[in-house]
Protein backbone atom coordinates (compact mmCIF):
# COMPACT_ATOMS: atom_id res chain seq x y z
CA UNK A 1 0.00 0.00 0.00
CA UNK A 2 2.78 2.11 1.06
CA UNK A 3 4.44 1.93 -2.56
CA UNK A 4 1.21 2.55 -4.34
CA UNK A 5 0.37 5.76 -2.61
CA UNK A 6 3.89 6.59 -3.39
CA UNK A 7 3.91 6.55 -6.90
CA UNK A 8 0.56 8.04 -6.78
CA UNK A 9 1.82 11.54 -6.17
CA UNK A 10 4.32 11.83 -8.46
CA UNK A 11 3.93 11.94 -12.45
CA UNK A 12 5.85 9.27 -14.22
CA UNK A 13 9.64 10.40 -14.44
CA UNK A 14 10.87 11.99 -17.52
CA UNK A 15 7.77 12.86 -18.19
CA UNK A 16 6.88 15.49 -15.15
CA UNK A 17 7.95 18.51 -16.79
CA UNK A 18 6.94 17.79 -20.87
CA UNK A 19 3.72 19.62 -21.48
CA UNK A 20 0.58 18.32 -22.91
CA UNK A 21 -2.10 18.86 -25.26
CA UNK A 22 -5.56 18.48 -23.20
CA UNK A 23 -8.30 17.67 -26.04
CA UNK A 24 -11.77 18.60 -24.01
CA UNK A 25 -11.73 21.00 -21.52
CA UNK A 26 -15.75 22.73 -20.24
CA UNK A 27 -14.42 26.43 -18.98
CA UNK A 28 -17.54 27.64 -17.71
CA UNK A 29 -19.05 31.22 -18.80
CA UNK A 30 -19.97 34.02 -16.86
CA UNK A 31 -23.64 34.64 -17.71
CA UNK A 32 -24.32 38.33 -17.90
CA UNK A 33 -21.11 38.57 -20.22
CA UNK A 34 -22.16 36.53 -22.35
CA UNK A 35 -25.63 37.12 -22.91
CA UNK A 36 -24.14 41.08 -23.76
CA UNK A 37 -23.71 39.84 -27.12
CA UNK A 38 -26.82 39.32 -28.24
CA UNK A 39 -29.05 41.27 -29.81
CA UNK A 40 -31.65 43.17 -27.84
CA UNK A 41 -34.83 41.05 -28.93
CA UNK A 42 -32.98 37.88 -27.56
CA UNK A 43 -31.35 39.75 -24.35
CA UNK A 44 -34.97 41.24 -23.22
CA UNK A 45 -37.05 37.13 -23.77
CA UNK A 46 -34.38 35.92 -21.60
CA UNK A 47 -34.69 38.75 -19.46
CA UNK A 48 -38.53 38.43 -19.36
CA UNK A 49 -39.04 34.35 -19.87
CA UNK A 50 -35.63 33.23 -19.26
CA UNK A 51 -32.97 30.71 -21.66
CA UNK A 52 -35.61 28.98 -22.99
CA UNK A 53 -33.82 26.03 -23.61
CA UNK A 54 -34.28 22.09 -22.80
CA UNK A 55 -31.75 21.04 -20.09
CA UNK A 56 -30.12 18.02 -19.93
CA UNK A 57 -28.88 18.08 -16.37
CA UNK A 58 -31.94 18.47 -15.12
CA UNK A 59 -33.68 15.11 -16.25
CA UNK A 60 -30.40 12.84 -15.77
CA UNK A 61 -28.51 13.19 -12.86
CA UNK A 62 -24.54 14.75 -14.38
CA UNK A 63 -22.38 13.01 -11.47
CA UNK A 64 -20.88 15.54 -8.17
CA UNK A 65 -22.17 18.61 -7.97
CA UNK A 66 -23.87 20.02 -10.67
CA UNK A 67 -21.50 18.02 -13.21
CA UNK A 68 -18.36 19.16 -11.87
CA UNK A 69 -15.36 18.24 -9.31
CA UNK A 70 -16.61 18.58 -5.82
CA UNK A 71 -13.36 20.23 -5.13
CA UNK A 72 -13.55 22.62 -7.97
CA UNK A 73 -14.99 26.03 -6.65
CA UNK A 74 -15.09 28.61 -9.56
CA UNK A 75 -15.34 32.49 -8.62
CA UNK A 76 -19.04 33.39 -8.56
CA UNK A 77 -17.95 37.49 -9.28
CA UNK A 78 -19.65 37.07 -12.78
CA UNK A 79 -16.81 38.07 -14.29
CA UNK A 80 -15.09 35.63 -17.37
CA UNK A 81 -11.64 37.38 -16.21
CA UNK A 82 -11.68 35.66 -12.85
CA UNK A 83 -12.93 32.79 -14.23
CA UNK A 84 -9.84 32.66 -16.62
CA UNK A 85 -7.74 33.25 -13.68
CA UNK A 86 -9.31 29.94 -11.68
CA UNK A 87 -8.73 28.03 -14.71
CA UNK A 88 -5.24 29.36 -15.18
CA UNK A 89 -4.44 28.17 -12.18
CA UNK A 90 -5.94 24.87 -11.34
CA UNK A 91 -5.73 23.25 -14.73
CA UNK A 92 -3.63 24.53 -17.31
CA UNK A 93 -0.29 25.58 -14.76
CA UNK A 94 -1.41 22.31 -12.81
CA UNK A 95 -0.81 19.68 -15.14
CA UNK A 96 1.55 21.51 -17.65
CA UNK A 97 -1.02 22.30 -20.27
CA UNK A 98 0.72 23.74 -23.61
CA UNK A 99 -2.80 23.91 -25.35
CA UNK A 100 -5.92 23.61 -23.90
CA UNK A 101 -8.86 22.53 -26.76
CA UNK A 102 -12.17 24.27 -25.43
CA UNK A 103 -15.32 22.27 -26.38
CA UNK A 104 -17.68 24.69 -27.15
CA UNK A 105 -18.77 27.57 -24.53
CA UNK A 106 -22.22 27.50 -23.14
CA UNK A 107 -24.54 24.88 -23.48
CA UNK A 108 -25.10 22.15 -25.86
CA UNK A 109 -28.54 22.62 -25.07
CA UNK A 110 -28.16 25.38 -27.52
CA UNK A 111 -28.70 22.25 -30.42
CA UNK A 112 -31.85 21.23 -28.83
CA UNK A 113 -33.96 24.41 -29.15
CA UNK A 114 -36.07 23.82 -32.52
CA UNK A 115 -36.01 27.91 -32.87
CA UNK A 116 -32.71 27.74 -34.88
CA UNK A 117 -32.37 31.96 -35.20
CA UNK A 118 -32.13 31.76 -31.69
CA UNK A 119 -29.48 29.33 -31.30
CA UNK A 120 -27.50 30.66 -34.01
CA UNK A 121 -27.55 33.98 -32.40
CA UNK A 122 -26.59 32.33 -29.26
CA UNK A 123 -23.54 30.56 -30.95
CA UNK A 124 -22.56 33.53 -32.10
CA UNK A 125 -22.59 35.34 -28.28
CA UNK A 126 -20.51 32.23 -27.15
CA UNK A 127 -17.95 32.34 -30.00
CA UNK A 128 -17.69 36.37 -29.41
CA UNK A 129 -17.29 35.73 -25.82
CA UNK A 130 -14.99 32.67 -25.68
CA UNK A 131 -12.49 35.23 -28.72
CA UNK A 132 -12.97 38.05 -26.07
CA UNK A 133 -12.69 37.11 -23.13
CA UNK A 134 -10.25 33.47 -23.05
CA UNK A 135 -8.60 33.13 -26.57
CA UNK A 136 -7.38 37.04 -26.21
CA UNK A 137 -6.13 36.32 -22.59
CA UNK A 138 -4.25 32.89 -22.82
CA UNK A 139 -2.53 31.89 -26.18
CA UNK A 140 -2.88 28.35 -24.75
CA UNK A 141 -6.45 28.32 -25.31
CA UNK A 142 -8.17 27.63 -28.17
CA UNK A 143 -11.48 26.79 -29.01
CA UNK A 144 -14.27 24.79 -30.95
CA UNK A 145 -17.19 26.65 -33.04
CA UNK A 146 -20.30 26.27 -31.65
CA UNK A 147 -22.82 25.64 -34.50
CA UNK A 148 -26.47 25.66 -34.41
CA UNK A 149 -26.74 22.19 -36.06
CA UNK A 150 -30.65 22.41 -36.21
CA UNK A 151 -29.71 24.76 -39.66
CA UNK A 152 -26.37 23.63 -41.36
CA UNK A 153 -26.99 26.83 -43.09
CA UNK A 154 -26.52 28.89 -40.35
CA UNK A 155 -23.93 26.97 -39.35
CA UNK A 156 -21.94 27.26 -41.84
CA UNK A 157 -22.21 30.78 -41.72
CA UNK A 158 -20.77 30.91 -38.53
CA UNK A 159 -18.32 28.45 -38.93
CA UNK A 160 -17.09 30.84 -42.12
CA UNK A 161 -17.56 34.21 -39.52
CA UNK A 162 -15.37 32.73 -37.00
CA UNK A 163 -13.35 29.81 -38.54
CA UNK A 164 -10.15 31.36 -39.37
CA UNK A 165 -9.49 32.76 -35.79
CA UNK A 166 -5.55 31.22 -35.41
CA UNK A 167 -7.03 29.87 -32.26
CA UNK A 168 -10.66 28.48 -33.29
CA UNK A 169 -9.69 24.64 -34.03
CA UNK A 170 -13.06 22.78 -34.94
CA UNK A 171 -15.62 23.12 -35.22
CA UNK A 172 -18.44 21.17 -32.62
CA UNK A 173 -21.81 19.80 -32.69
CA UNK A 174 -23.44 17.72 -29.65
CA UNK A 175 -23.77 13.66 -29.79
CA UNK A 176 -28.02 14.26 -29.74
CA UNK A 177 -29.07 14.96 -32.84
CA UNK A 178 -32.31 14.61 -35.65
CA UNK A 179 -30.13 12.37 -38.23
CA UNK A 180 -27.21 10.71 -37.86
CA UNK A 181 -24.18 12.77 -39.33
CA UNK A 182 -23.32 11.26 -42.52
CA UNK A 183 -26.68 12.50 -43.67
CA UNK A 184 -26.37 14.88 -46.50
CA UNK A 185 -28.65 17.75 -44.92
CA UNK A 186 -25.63 17.84 -42.92
CA UNK A 187 -23.17 18.96 -45.52
CA UNK A 188 -22.95 22.72 -45.52
CA UNK A 189 -21.55 22.48 -42.46
CA UNK A 190 -18.75 20.12 -43.64
CA UNK A 191 -17.91 22.06 -47.06
CA UNK A 192 -17.35 25.06 -44.29
CA UNK A 193 -15.28 22.84 -42.08
CA UNK A 194 -13.28 21.96 -45.17
CA UNK A 195 -13.01 25.75 -46.41
CA UNK A 196 -11.46 26.50 -43.26
CA UNK A 197 -9.41 23.60 -42.57
CA UNK A 198 -11.53 22.40 -39.36
CA UNK A 199 -12.65 18.80 -37.82
CA UNK A 200 -15.68 18.02 -36.74
CA UNK A 201 -16.21 17.13 -33.62
CA UNK A 202 -19.21 15.47 -32.18
CA UNK A 203 -18.70 15.72 -28.23
CA UNK A 204 -21.44 13.52 -25.78
CA UNK A 205 -24.60 15.50 -24.34
CA UNK A 206 -27.91 16.59 -25.17
CA UNK A 207 -28.97 12.92 -26.46
CA UNK A 208 -33.01 12.58 -26.29
CA UNK A 209 -33.23 16.51 -25.02
CA UNK A 210 -35.37 19.09 -27.00
CA UNK A 211 -35.87 18.48 -30.76
CA UNK A 212 -33.35 15.28 -30.49
CA UNK A 213 -34.14 11.41 -30.78
CA UNK A 214 -34.37 9.38 -28.09
CA UNK A 215 -30.74 8.46 -26.31
CA UNK A 216 -31.61 4.99 -27.61
CA UNK A 217 -33.17 3.10 -30.52
CA UNK A 218 -35.67 1.65 -27.71
CA UNK A 219 -36.90 4.47 -26.35
CA UNK A 220 -35.54 6.85 -23.10
CA UNK A 221 -33.28 5.88 -20.21
CA UNK A 222 -34.27 6.43 -16.79
CA UNK A 223 -31.53 6.71 -14.94
CA UNK A 224 -27.21 8.63 -15.97
CA UNK A 225 -25.71 5.65 -15.60
CA UNK A 226 -27.81 4.34 -18.88
CA UNK A 227 -28.07 7.37 -20.48
CA UNK A 228 -24.31 7.39 -20.39
CA UNK A 229 -24.19 3.79 -21.95
CA UNK A 230 -26.63 4.68 -24.49
CA UNK A 231 -23.89 7.89 -26.05
CA UNK A 232 -21.69 5.04 -27.33
CA UNK A 233 -24.55 3.51 -29.07
CA UNK A 234 -25.17 6.69 -30.61
CA UNK A 235 -21.58 7.69 -31.30
CA UNK A 236 -21.50 4.34 -33.05
CA UNK A 237 -24.33 5.11 -35.57
CA UNK A 238 -22.89 8.39 -36.27
CA UNK A 239 -19.70 6.69 -37.22
CA UNK A 240 -21.35 4.24 -39.25
CA UNK A 241 -23.26 6.71 -41.30
CA UNK A 242 -19.95 8.99 -41.86
CA UNK A 243 -18.25 5.88 -43.40
CA UNK A 244 -21.41 4.71 -45.12
CA UNK A 245 -22.96 7.62 -46.09
CA UNK A 246 -20.17 8.63 -48.09
CA UNK A 247 -19.27 11.60 -46.52
CA UNK A 248 -14.93 10.94 -46.46
CA UNK A 249 -15.34 10.12 -49.84
CA UNK A 250 -17.13 13.90 -50.63
CA UNK A 251 -14.82 15.32 -48.59
CA UNK A 252 -11.80 13.42 -48.75
CA UNK A 253 -9.68 16.46 -46.08
CA UNK A 254 -12.51 15.91 -43.41
CA UNK A 255 -11.42 14.90 -40.06
CA UNK A 256 -13.98 13.80 -37.82
CA UNK A 257 -13.22 13.69 -33.74
CA UNK A 258 -15.19 11.70 -31.42
CA UNK A 259 -15.09 13.25 -27.72
CA UNK A 260 -15.81 11.88 -24.74
CA UNK A 261 -17.66 8.67 -25.84
CA UNK A 262 -14.74 6.87 -24.56
CA UNK A 263 -12.43 4.44 -26.67
CA UNK A 264 -11.68 0.56 -26.01
CA UNK A 265 -15.01 -0.13 -27.34
CA UNK A 266 -13.92 1.75 -30.79
CA UNK A 267 -11.74 -1.24 -31.62
CA UNK A 268 -14.08 -4.62 -32.06
CA UNK A 269 -16.75 -1.81 -33.27
CA UNK A 270 -13.76 -1.17 -36.21
CA UNK A 271 -13.25 -5.01 -36.74
CA UNK A 272 -17.55 -5.77 -37.12
CA UNK A 273 -17.40 -2.57 -39.72
CA UNK A 274 -14.85 -4.61 -41.95
CA UNK A 275 -16.72 -7.73 -41.90
CA UNK A 276 -19.87 -6.48 -42.16
CA UNK A 277 -18.42 -4.50 -45.45
CA UNK A 278 -16.42 -7.23 -46.76
CA UNK A 279 -20.08 -9.02 -47.44
CA UNK A 280 -22.26 -5.21 -48.12
CA UNK A 281 -20.04 -3.90 -50.07
CA UNK A 282 -22.16 -3.97 -53.19
CA UNK A 283 -24.50 -1.98 -51.70
CA UNK A 284 -22.56 0.98 -50.97
CA UNK A 285 -20.32 0.76 -53.31
CA UNK A 286 -18.81 3.81 -53.01
CA UNK A 287 -17.23 3.20 -49.97
CA UNK A 288 -13.78 2.02 -51.48
CA UNK A 289 -11.87 0.77 -48.89
CA UNK A 290 -12.36 -1.07 -45.72
CA UNK A 291 -14.20 0.94 -43.02
CA UNK A 292 -11.50 0.59 -40.82
CA UNK A 293 -9.16 2.79 -43.29
CA UNK A 294 -11.72 5.73 -43.03
CA UNK A 295 -11.60 5.10 -39.46
CA UNK A 296 -7.48 5.51 -39.32
CA UNK A 297 -7.35 8.15 -42.13
CA UNK A 298 -9.95 10.61 -40.80
CA UNK A 299 -11.53 9.73 -37.55
CA UNK A 300 -9.97 10.85 -33.88
CA UNK A 301 -10.77 9.86 -30.58
CA UNK A 302 -10.19 11.57 -27.27
CA UNK A 303 -9.35 9.01 -24.33
CA UNK A 304 -12.38 10.52 -21.46
CA UNK A 305 -13.78 8.44 -19.77
CA UNK A 306 -11.24 6.17 -20.75
CA UNK A 307 -12.62 2.43 -20.01
CA UNK A 308 -9.97 0.05 -18.45
CA UNK A 309 -9.88 -3.51 -18.85
CA UNK A 310 -9.51 -5.71 -15.51
CA UNK A 311 -6.82 -7.51 -17.01
CA UNK A 312 -4.40 -4.87 -18.20
CA UNK A 313 -2.31 -6.93 -20.88
CA UNK A 314 -5.87 -6.45 -23.14
CA UNK A 315 -4.76 -2.62 -22.47
CA UNK A 316 -2.15 -2.66 -25.64
CA UNK A 317 -3.73 -4.82 -28.26
CA UNK A 318 -6.75 -2.71 -27.98
CA UNK A 319 -4.92 0.28 -28.31
CA UNK A 320 -3.49 -0.81 -31.35
CA UNK A 321 -6.67 -1.94 -33.27
CA UNK A 322 -7.97 1.28 -32.24
CA UNK A 323 -4.88 3.04 -33.90
CA UNK A 324 -4.45 4.82 -30.63
CA UNK A 325 -0.76 5.92 -31.60
CA UNK A 326 -2.10 7.82 -34.37
CA UNK A 327 -5.70 8.98 -33.69
CA UNK A 328 -6.22 8.57 -29.88
CA UNK A 329 -6.24 12.20 -28.02
CA UNK A 330 -5.77 12.43 -24.64
CA UNK A 331 -8.64 14.60 -22.64
CA UNK A 332 -9.65 14.90 -19.17
CA UNK A 333 -12.78 17.08 -19.39
CA UNK A 334 -11.97 19.29 -16.46
CA UNK A 335 -13.81 20.53 -14.50
CA UNK A 336 -16.32 17.58 -15.13
CA UNK A 337 -16.81 15.00 -12.07
CA UNK A 338 -15.38 12.38 -13.98
CA UNK A 339 -12.54 14.08 -15.07
CA UNK A 340 -9.76 11.97 -15.69
CA UNK A 341 -5.53 13.14 -14.57
CA UNK A 342 -3.26 13.16 -17.36
CA UNK A 343 -0.54 12.14 -14.50
CA UNK A 344 -2.82 9.03 -13.33
CA UNK A 345 -5.66 7.87 -16.04
CA UNK A 346 -3.82 5.68 -18.58
CA UNK A 347 -1.76 2.23 -17.82
CA UNK A 348 2.00 1.90 -18.17
CA UNK A 349 2.57 2.83 -22.21
CA UNK A 350 6.17 3.32 -23.88
CA UNK A 351 7.70 6.56 -24.04
CA UNK A 352 6.81 7.11 -27.60
CA UNK A 353 2.83 6.22 -27.57
CA UNK A 354 2.78 8.48 -24.28
CA UNK A 355 4.01 11.64 -26.74
CA UNK A 356 2.04 10.76 -29.49
CA UNK A 357 -1.48 10.43 -27.35
CA UNK A 358 -0.64 13.38 -25.12
CA UNK A 359 0.73 15.86 -27.64
CA UNK A 360 1.55 15.15 -31.28
CA UNK A 361 -1.40 13.50 -32.21
CA UNK A 362 -3.48 16.71 -30.96
CA UNK A 363 -0.67 18.97 -32.56
CA UNK A 364 -0.75 17.36 -35.88
CA UNK A 365 -4.74 16.98 -35.99
CA UNK A 366 -5.00 21.02 -34.71
CA UNK A 367 -2.11 22.50 -36.60
CA UNK A 368 -0.45 23.39 -33.79
CA UNK A 369 3.31 23.78 -33.27
CA UNK A 370 5.84 21.56 -30.82
CA UNK A 371 6.13 21.74 -27.63
CA UNK A 372 7.97 24.96 -26.61
CA UNK A 373 10.72 23.41 -24.40
CA UNK A 374 11.45 20.99 -27.64
CA UNK A 375 11.93 24.35 -29.98
CA UNK A 376 13.80 26.02 -27.53
CA UNK A 377 16.08 22.59 -27.01
CA UNK A 378 16.43 22.64 -30.78
CA UNK A 379 17.45 26.13 -30.99
CA UNK A 380 19.88 25.99 -28.15
CA UNK B 1 5.70 3.87 13.47
CA UNK B 2 5.53 7.48 14.60
CA UNK B 3 2.85 9.18 17.24
CA UNK B 4 1.58 12.74 15.45
CA UNK B 5 -0.85 14.75 17.44
CA UNK B 6 -3.47 16.12 15.31
CA UNK B 7 -5.82 17.79 17.39
CA UNK B 8 -8.21 17.78 20.59
CA UNK B 9 -11.26 15.74 20.72
CA UNK B 10 -13.26 18.95 20.83
CA UNK B 11 -12.12 20.03 17.55
CA UNK B 12 -14.28 17.22 15.75
CA UNK B 13 -17.24 16.08 17.21
CA UNK B 14 -19.51 13.03 16.48
CA UNK B 15 -20.23 12.98 12.94
CA UNK B 16 -17.33 15.35 12.37
CA UNK B 17 -13.97 15.58 9.79
CA UNK B 18 -10.91 17.35 10.56
CA UNK B 19 -8.25 17.21 7.35
CA UNK B 20 -5.12 17.09 9.59
CA UNK B 21 -1.34 16.94 8.00
CA UNK B 22 0.52 14.13 9.92
CA UNK B 23 4.27 14.45 8.78
CA UNK B 24 4.16 14.57 5.36
CA UNK B 25 0.64 13.16 5.18
CA UNK B 26 -2.24 14.63 4.70
CA UNK B 27 -4.61 12.72 6.64
CA UNK B 28 -8.71 13.10 7.31
CA UNK B 29 -9.55 12.24 10.93
CA UNK B 30 -13.35 10.90 11.16
CA UNK B 31 -15.66 10.97 14.18
CA UNK B 32 -17.99 8.43 13.73
CA UNK B 33 -20.44 8.10 16.95
CA UNK B 34 -17.38 8.92 19.43
CA UNK B 35 -14.88 6.70 17.95
CA UNK B 36 -11.96 8.32 15.52
CA UNK B 37 -10.61 6.99 12.55
CA UNK B 38 -8.19 8.34 10.00
CA UNK B 39 -7.70 7.99 6.81
CA UNK B 40 -5.06 9.04 4.01
CA UNK B 41 -6.07 12.01 1.91
CA UNK B 42 -5.69 10.41 -1.18
CA UNK B 43 -8.09 8.40 -3.58
CA UNK B 44 -6.39 5.22 -4.66
CA UNK B 45 -8.51 5.80 -8.52
CA UNK B 46 -6.77 9.16 -9.75
CA UNK B 47 -5.29 10.99 -7.05
CA UNK B 48 -8.16 13.24 -5.62
CA UNK B 49 -7.84 14.54 -1.78
CA UNK B 50 -10.44 11.86 -0.37
CA UNK B 51 -11.23 13.16 2.30
CA UNK B 52 -12.58 16.81 1.00
CA UNK B 53 -15.77 14.54 -0.90
CA UNK B 54 -18.56 14.54 1.29
CA UNK B 55 -19.42 11.93 4.11
CA UNK B 56 -22.16 10.41 4.19
CA UNK B 57 -24.26 6.79 4.52
CA UNK B 58 -24.29 3.63 2.33
CA UNK B 59 -27.40 3.89 0.27
CA UNK B 60 -29.14 0.15 -0.56
CA UNK B 61 -32.37 -0.72 -1.89
CA UNK B 62 -34.88 -3.88 -1.87
CA UNK B 63 -35.72 -2.26 -6.09
CA UNK B 64 -36.23 0.51 -8.08
CA UNK B 65 -37.69 3.36 -6.20
CA UNK B 66 -36.75 2.34 -2.87
CA UNK B 67 -33.50 3.68 -1.08
CA UNK B 68 -32.68 3.14 2.43
CA UNK B 69 -29.89 4.17 4.84
CA UNK B 70 -26.83 2.12 6.38
CA UNK B 71 -23.72 3.11 8.03
CA UNK B 72 -24.47 6.39 8.51
CA UNK B 73 -20.88 8.50 8.36
CA UNK B 74 -19.14 5.61 7.50
CA UNK B 75 -19.25 5.98 3.50
CA UNK B 76 -16.50 9.11 2.29
CA UNK B 77 -17.24 9.30 -1.59
CA UNK B 78 -14.99 11.13 -3.40
CA UNK B 79 -14.91 14.44 -4.39
CA UNK B 80 -13.89 13.39 -8.37
CA UNK B 81 -15.29 9.97 -9.22
CA UNK B 82 -17.60 9.61 -6.08
CA UNK B 83 -15.80 6.26 -5.43
CA UNK B 84 -17.23 5.18 -2.09
CA UNK B 85 -14.84 4.45 0.87
CA UNK B 86 -15.45 2.84 4.10
CA UNK B 87 -14.02 5.29 7.10
CA UNK B 88 -13.16 2.60 9.59
CA UNK B 89 -10.88 0.76 6.87
CA UNK B 90 -10.02 2.76 3.99
CA UNK B 91 -11.57 0.15 1.18
CA UNK B 92 -13.71 0.94 -1.37
CA UNK B 93 -17.12 -0.34 -0.59
CA UNK B 94 -17.55 -2.24 -3.80
CA UNK B 95 -14.22 -3.09 -4.71
CA UNK B 96 -12.31 -3.86 -0.90
CA UNK B 97 -9.22 -4.86 -2.56
CA UNK B 98 -9.08 -0.84 -3.72
CA UNK B 99 -8.34 1.15 -0.65
CA UNK B 100 -6.31 3.62 0.74
CA UNK B 101 -4.66 3.64 4.16
CA UNK B 102 -6.18 3.66 7.24
CA UNK B 103 -4.11 4.92 10.06
CA UNK B 104 -4.28 3.85 13.79
CA UNK B 105 -5.69 6.61 16.29
CA UNK B 106 -5.70 6.84 19.46
CA UNK B 107 -6.93 9.67 22.27
CA UNK B 108 -5.00 10.14 24.93
CA UNK B 109 -5.20 12.11 28.42
CA UNK B 110 -2.01 13.52 30.13
CA UNK B 111 -2.31 13.21 33.89
CA UNK B 112 -0.72 16.46 34.58
CA UNK B 113 -2.72 18.46 31.95
CA UNK B 114 -4.88 21.38 34.18
CA UNK B 115 -7.34 20.96 31.38
CA UNK B 116 -9.70 18.41 30.66
CA UNK B 117 -8.72 17.97 27.13
CA UNK B 118 -8.25 14.59 25.27
CA UNK B 119 -5.65 14.86 22.48
CA UNK B 120 -5.81 12.96 19.20
CA UNK B 121 -3.26 10.72 18.01
CA UNK B 122 -2.79 9.04 14.10
CA UNK B 123 0.04 6.95 14.13
CA UNK B 124 1.89 6.62 10.79
CA UNK B 125 3.74 3.40 10.11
Amino acid sequence: MESVAATQETPRRGRKRLSIIDCDIHMPTARDEVLSYLPRHYREQIDTFGMRLPTQGAMYLNGAKGGIMQDQSFPQDGKASSLLAYFQTEHLDKYNIEHAILTGLGDYAIQTTPDADYAAALCTAYNNYGIDHYLANDPRIKSSVMIPKQDPLLAAKEIDRVGSHPQIVQVISSNGAEKPYGHRFYYPIYEACVRHNLPFAVHVSMEGIGINNPPTGAGHVNHYIEYRMARTQIMMAHLASMIFEGVFDRFPTLQFVMIEAGMLWIAPYIWRMDQDWKALRSQTPWVKEPPSEYVRKHVKFTSQPIELPPDESLFLPLMKSMFAETNLLFASDYPHWDFDNPFKSFPKMDDGMWDRIFYRNAAELYGLPARRSETEGASA
Amino acid sequence: MTKYLVGKVGDIPPGGKKIVDAGSRSVGVYNVQGRYYALRNLCPHQGAALCTGVTTAFVTSSGPGDFAYECEGEIVRCPWHQWEFDVKTGQMVVDPATRTIAYEVSVEKYDVSVDDEEYIYVHIR
